[in-house]
């Protein structure tokens, strides 16, 4: 204690700068070294390990899921059959949802009617906020439901590291990490999750890559928008008894195309903006993991399906608003809404759309999930968003009625696996690359494919004389 | 008081004294850190303590952010933080460095090591390194089911006895063993169980290196509890370390990291729930 | 009507003009101010370094090679003399100029920030060595001793650069360091570890890294004459003229090296065959050197290939008991020796 005033920090340092060079270049192995061979020590103590069942079973389905010939095959089958289940499982709750929740809006208007509150009030309140809502809960709610706890499981399993490990080639050609298999499958659930999940990747290069190429992945407020195409157009065509798995043959495959573009972005971006080498990739496959059935209905309920009905819910009541409003102020004896949709139209038409569709995805930029009933409602031109009647029904509506072609269901779709990410995943992107260039640039780059995309089929089918 | 037990082990005896306090964290006597390797199960021991539902999936660094939950204990109030999952606490990575910062400058009572019992080795690495901060450490070996079945077994108390510090086999996902790990965590914060912390002890002229570094240190700060591993740290290359050193700041660092850490959980227990 | 619109249009445009070249800090006048005298700071920073290099080697610096070097005019290249001269950090005679203390310690702040960027550079940022050394000339200038201080402990403290120059310390003095042998002084036959590559003159450099030579390897002499100089590394040869070999320099094995001289790259170990790791490649350094040692991935370690992937890489590894996939870039700079097959 008295001789402490001798000692400044300066010398403390001074110290460590004369001491670090008499420990050899390696400070950093020689801690560690040691350390494990502690470890070691202790373990060999502490442990002991029976000879004869030694990770058997881990590592025949090890070998078996990441085998040179199953091990893609098993993915793909995996990926379609939660889409079959969810597709088949969605579709009765979804229609009892709908019909429930309509014929509350029926009976409350009429209440409403009936004590004479103004038509518009009632309007405004249950044909524009509430059916918003209905609209969203009936698509988005079974789906989620389903699809959540099944990928839960896999989660919780252990499973997604394999996935990652199986791809990793594709990825590490495109220049990035092996890990963006994980934020991908995030971004199944929702694409802002996806951006979050990218923060398993160390390097920043490769996580950026990961965090503007997420959105390439449909999330769930899409897959009902994708599911409704596919089952109306691609799998009305074929026997009923088959419809369910050829919607679900379509969905994958449009999955499959968002990875592509997933693959050719980065590929594009690791060789421009983002140059640079592969960071040391080093993947943990965490041993497989009875899944404990509680919490994962916890958390594929509770955290998932309702955080992100809730969202939806939030930004469906004010576009419910907005819809009623712009379909309900008439200029010379046409709404608003119809106004807008014949200007968007001749570059509607350009992508293989139509002004209709263009002007719901702009609604839509909230909160996706709200595409399919905007449309209908600008269509039916009955100034509130509708309900689908049945299937069938929909599709002779749209062919009929509205010139829809194949075309149009398959740009539809292609555009909304392509197109900007909603603004929470655009306000995600920007909270955690802590910059408006990100941000922007990623949008720029998924409105910028999705155009170019669509415009190309579009101009290739048309000059191929399909349609 | 409303306890939502959602983990899937109604019934199960840990319930008995342990009261989930959720988020409720306005009031604590106590901080308990959880710290361990991604992967251990760490969430899993979080929900199980707290009642609340921190996801956990099976994949390495799920866990991004720090979580805090609150648990009653024979009438104490725990502030529990659950850290995220590292191998190590040396390296400069983001994850790691609230780790390490929050165990060394915001001071909990008790750090909770969630170890796997089925890779212990690797999972001791962790353990030595925390063990060079900190002697308040209380090691938890989960999977003991896992390890069972893939015919492991863990001798605890060899574990203990070489570590110097306590080691309680668990399974989170039932609460096997909590009830005892609770016990032993007040233990140590009380010192009912005294801890003597393995020390690493290097080639000699790691040790004497070291050790010259920390007389220094421990001159010109008689505070500070942990001089040997600023030693370390400083002859390592810890930008943060040194600043603190060089400004002389390092005593009030302890304090107001402290102070600030509290702000930051309260905050992230909002945010940590995505 | 329109008329005074566009008048009114062009005031604004010019307006917005004043704002731009104008705005503090921000402005193109302030902007270009700021550049300039960051240049000049480059030039002086050049000059310094250039002259440091060349008193090492034993020659003196006059005007017309400071002007050559840097590729000025005489007149600024006067002007920057005076200057430096002003600020004592050289004095002249004659016509050679010559480092004072201050100036030498200023050189060497330099040449330790360059050094230090480029490790930052190839370990961290993950560039190409080939590509370190002009992207470290960019951002070694105009930095604080505190600034390259904490690089240098982000670093932790390397004690080389990509090259295998020794990387001064703050204080400004060099570790005790061996700078190597010619590899053509080399004896024939005879192993020897790559220990330096001169980094100039860029093209022979550029030379010897398409050749894929890289400090750390171990390498001996197949063929040595007038026209060229052959090495191979067990596997590979590397064929370089001689002008380019004087660029590689080598050292005998220490005892250590000479027991590990078998090892392979953990790429080449055949899969389900148990090995043991010798070391870590010295070009692996930076955050994947620590992410390697942290999954403990250390020398003496056993670790057992387990999986491979439909596509042969990346490949999973059993290392005290977890599974850990490694790319083949990755596992290239782990060496390991095959142990004996039980069972």
């Amino acid at each position: 204690m008295t001789t402490n005033k001798e000692i400044t920090p300066q010398d403390i340092l001074l110290k460590a700068d004369a001491l670090r060079p008499q420990l050899g270049s390696g400070f950093r192995d020689e801690i560690v070294q040691s350390m494990y061979a502690e470890a070691q020590r202790i373990t060999d103590r502490a442990v002991q390990q029976d000879k004869k069942q030694k990770w058997d079973l881990d590592q025949r389905i090890d070998r078996l899921v990441t085998s040179p010939i199953f091990g893609l095959p098993i993915m793909l089958f995996i990926l379609a059959a939660i889409f079959w289940l969810t597709i088949v499982g969605a579709n009765v709750p979804s229609q009892l949802l709908a019909t429930g929740l309509f014929w509350i809006e029926e009976q409350a208007a009429n209440l409403f009617t009936s004590i004479g509150i103004p038509w518009w009030i009632t309007g405004f309140l249950w044909h524009g906020v509430y059916r918003g809502l209905a609209w969203v809960i009936s698509v988005m709610l079974p789906p989620m439901a389903i699809f959540f706890p099944i990928f839960t499981i896999l989660e919780d399993l252990g499973y997604l590291p394999r996935v990652a490990f199986n791809l990793d080639w594709l990825f590490k050609k495109a220049g990035a990490h092996g890990k963006q298999a994980l934020s991908m499958a995030m971004g199944f659930g929702c694409n802002a999750a996806g951006v979050i999940s990218t923060r398993v990747i160390d390097s920043p290069r490769e996580r950026l890559i990961a965090i503007l190429t997420n959105n390439f992945v449909p999330c769930n407020g899409r897959f009902p928008t994708l599911i409704m195409l596919a089952t109306v157009f691609v799998a009305a065509s074929f026997p009923p008894a088959f419809a369910s798995f050829v919607a679900a043959g379509s969905v994958l495959v449009v999955v499959l195309i968002g990875v592509f573009f997933t693959m050719l972005m980065s590929w594009i971006l690791s060789r421009t903006v983002l140059k640079g080498e592969a960071s040391a990739f080093t993947l943990e496959l965490p041993p497989y993991r009875r899944p404990s059935i509680g919490r994962i209905l916890y958390t594929s309920l509770i955290d998932r399906t309702i955080f992100v009905l809730w969202r939806a819910i939030l930004t469906a009541a004010p576009a419910g608003a907005l819809i009623w409003i712009l379909g309900n102020i008439l200029v010379q004896d046409v709404s608003l809404a119809n106004h807008i949709a014949s200007f968007l139209n001749p570059f509607g038409l350009l992508l293989g759309l139509d002004g209709v569709i263009l002007l719901a995805y702009i609604i839509a930029i909230p909160a996706n999930e709200i595409v399919v009933p905007t449309m209908m409602m600008v269509y039916m031109g009955v100034g509130m968003m509708t309900d689908p009647p049945s299937y069938n029904q929909l599709y002779t509506l749209l062919v009929d009625g509205y010139g829809w072609t194949m075309l149009t269901a398959v740009n539809l779709m292609l555009f909304s696996l392509l197109h900007n990410p909603c603004a929470t995943t655009i306000l995600t992107i920007y909270k955690e690359t802590k910059s408006m260039r990100w941000a922007v640039l990623s949008v720029v780059i998924t409105l910028g494919t999705a155009f170019l995309v669509t415009f190309l089929v579009a101009s290739l089918v048309r000059l191929a004389g399909w349609v | 008081m409303t306890i939502h037990n959602t983990s899937g082990c109604e019934g199960c005896p840990m319930t008995a004294q342990l009261e989930q306090m959720g988020l409720k964290l306005d009031k604590f006597d106590r901080i308990v850190a959880l710290a361990g390797n991604p992967n251990t199960g760490k969430s899993t021991l979080f929900n199980t303590l707290t009642g609340l539902n921190q996801h956990t999936g099976n994949w390495p660094g799920k866990t991004v952010t720090r979580a805090e939950g609150g648990y009653v204990f024979q009438n104490v109030r725990y502030k529990l933080i659950d850290l995220p999952g590292t191998y190590s606490l040396l390296s400069a990575s983001q994850d790691e460095e609230v780790a390490r910062n929050f165990i060394l400058f915001g001071q909990p009572d008790c750090t909770v090591v969630v170890t796997d019992a089925t890779a212990l080795e690797r999972n001791l690495n962790l353990v030595l390194q925390v063990l060079e901060i900190t002697e308040k450490v209380v090691v938890a070996v989960n999977l003991m089911d896992e390890a069972k079945r893939k015919g492991i077994q863990v001798d605890t108390r060899s574990l203990a006895r070489d570590l110097g510090v306590p080691a309680i086999p668990i399974i989170a996902r039932n609460g096997e063993g909590v009830q005892t790990l609770l016990s032993t965590i007040a233990s140590v914060i009380s010192g009912e169980i005294a801890t003597k912390p393995l020390r690493v002890k290097g080639s000699a002229q790691f040790q004497s290196a070291v050790n010259s570094l920390s007389e220094e240190i421990k001159k010109l700060f008689p505070g500070v509890p942990n001089a040997r591993w600023l030693a370390i740290r400083l002859l390592d290359g810890d930008v943060r370390v040194k600043e603190a050193i060089q400004s002389g700041e390092i005593n009030d660092l302890v304090n107001s990291q402290r102070r600030s850490d509290v702000q930051f959980s309260s905050r992230m227990a909002v945010e940590g729930r995505q | 009507m329109f008329e005074n619109f566009s008048w009114i249009l062009f005031f604004l445009i010019f307006l917005l003009l004043l704002v731009l070249v104008f705005f503090p800090q921000y402005g193109l006048k302030d902007r270009w101010q700021r550049y300039k005298i960051a240049n000049k700071r480059v030039l002086l920073e050049d000059a310094l370094k250039y002259i440091f290099d060349q008193e090492q080697q034993g020659h003196t610096v006059g005007v017309d090679a400071l002007s050559g070097k840097l590729k000025i005019s005489s007149k600024s290249a006067f002007e920057l003399i005076e200057q430096m001269t002003e600020q004592g950090l050289i004095t002249t005679q004659k016509n050679h100029v010559h480092l004072s203390d201050d100036g030498e310690r200023l050189a060497l702040q330099i040449i330790r920030a360059h050094r230090l960027w480029e490790r930052y550079l190839l370990d961290e940022a993950r560039m190409p060595l080939d590509q370190v050394h002009d992207q470290a000339k960019r951002r070694q200038h105009g930095m604080t001793q505190k600034e390259i201080d904490e690089l240098d402990a982000s670093l932790g403290y390397p004690l080389s650069d990509p090259h295998g120059d020794p990387i001064p310390t703050a204080a400004g003095t060099f570790y005790p360091h061996e700078k190597g042998i010619q590899v053509n002084e080399w004896e024939e036959g005879v192993l020897g570890k790559i220990v330096h590559l001169e980094d100039e003159p860029a093209i022979a450099f550029a030379q010897i890294m398409a050749a894929g030579l890289k400090p750390g390897q171990l390498v001996r002499i197949l063929e040595k004459n007038q026209k060229r100089v052959i090495l191979t590394d067990g596997e590979q040869e590397f064929n370089l003229a001689p002008a380019v070999a004087a660029n590689v320099y080598v050292l005998p094995l220490s005892k250590e090296e000479m027991v590990q001289r078998d090892a392979i790259p953990l790429s080449q170990l055949p899969t389900e065959m148990e090995a043991e790791i010798v070391r870590l490649d010295e070009s692996c350094q930076g955050f994947t050197r620590r992410r390697f040692l942290d999954l403990g991935l250390t020398p003496g370690t056993k670790i057992y290939p387990e999986l491979d992937n439909s596509f042969g890489d990346p490949r999973a590894y059993r290392v005290r008991g977890t599974l850990i996939a490694l790319r083949s870039d990755q596992a290239e700079d782990i060496w390991v020796t095959p142990m004996q097959v039980t069972s």
